[in-house]
């Protein structure tokens, strides 16, 4: 069985990573003080043949069904970081358990820039 | 270290001892001019060994674009500040510190232009800031007060409690344009006061 496949009586269920990181993005931007997610090489090379599919955001599933994800973020100025990136790892802990029933082991911000005005 | 980054090292060991070899064997006069010619040409005429060629060429500026970025991730992911939560890490680049730093010069009106490095180590933040400055601006007091208020920013942003060593250059006092052009009107001013000023001797 793969580790992110979920059985039932009726069949399996899987869910794609990028499920996941989609799931993490818009759980991320909720918070307030977050100005977008980052980005890097893969996600800026796919962004310009508009497909924003990709994201920066990893997820990594391990074989007894953990979740861990690294989420590089873009803050805005003037808010205070550790707030922010705590709220950021709990909002997106209860969106992922939530909706995919799967158990977040870790889920690390990397705050990669402030917001330039 | 990761089976990927093993693979991309080996790859490009093998690559440049084949270019080292390959100077070798020319320089030792193994490989004659008229046998590259002979594989070049062979190469050309048949459709197959050019789909190869393409392929490959193909092949390896996506293993060299892989690469980078695995290296380039690597260093990135060096300069950071970090930190465990209960539900993981977070890690603030230090470009992003940087980026909090250059947003103080528009609240400093004295300052024109703010150029800061930093770096972090066990010593605590270091920030080494290259500065320019307007011509009216007090120096020693405003340095102090640039120094107390990237501080404060730092310490009240970051949330940490690590020690922030602070480090000033400045590097230049820029005049104001504002100044120049008053300057200049007032030139301007003068010199059409004066009649007949603008005939010179023959």
């Amino acid at each position: 069985m793969n580790p992110d496949e979920l059985r039932n009586e009726i069949g399996s269920i899987r869910i794609h990573k990028n499920v996941i990181s989609s799931i993490s993005s818009i759980a991320a931007m909720e918070i307030e003080g977050v100005k977008k997610i980052g980005s890097n090489l893969k996600s800026s090379l796919f962004e310009l043949f508009d497909q924003k599919l990709y994201s920066a955001i990893k997820v990594d599933i391990s074989k007894n069904e953990e979740v861990r994800v690294e989420i590089p973020l873009i803050v805005k100025y003037g808010y205070n970081i550790p707030d922010i990136s705590g709220r950021v790892q709990e909002n997106v802990r209860q969106a992922l358990e939530k909706m995919s029933n799967l158990s977040v082991k870790e889920i690390n911000v990397n705050v990669k820039g402030i917001e330039r005005g | 270290m990761k089976f990927f980054t093993v693979l991309g090292i080996m790859f490009y060991a093998v690559i440049i001892i084949a270019i080292g070899l390959a100077f070798i064997v020319f320089s030792l006069n193994l490989l004659l001019p008229q046998d590259i010619n002979n594989l070049l040409i062979y190469a050309q005429n048949s459709s197959n060994s050019r789909l190869i060629i393409g392929l490959s060429g193909l092949l390896l500026i996506l293993i060299s674009f892989s690469f980078a970025q695995i290296i380039l991730g690597r260093f990135q992911r060096e300069k950071t500040i970090a930190f465990a939560t209960s539900s993981g890490q977070v890690t603030i680049s230090l470009s992003a510190v940087e980026d909090l730093i250059r947003r103080l010069a528009g609240v400093i009106p004295e300052v024109k232009e703010l150029r800061p490095n930093v770096v972090a180590n066990k010593k605590g933040i270091i920030v080494d800031m290259r500065i320019i400055l307007r011509s009216e601006a007090n120096i020693p007091e405003l340095t102090s007060r640039l120094q107390d208020i990237t501080k404060s920013k730092i310490q009240e942003i970051l949330g940490l409690e690590e020690q922030v060593i602070i480090k000033i250059h400045v590097a230049k006092i820029a005049h104001d344009e504002k100044d120049n052009r008053r300057k200049r009107d007032l030139e301007k001013e003068d010199s059409s006061a004066i009649p007949f000023s603008g005939y010179g001797r023959a």
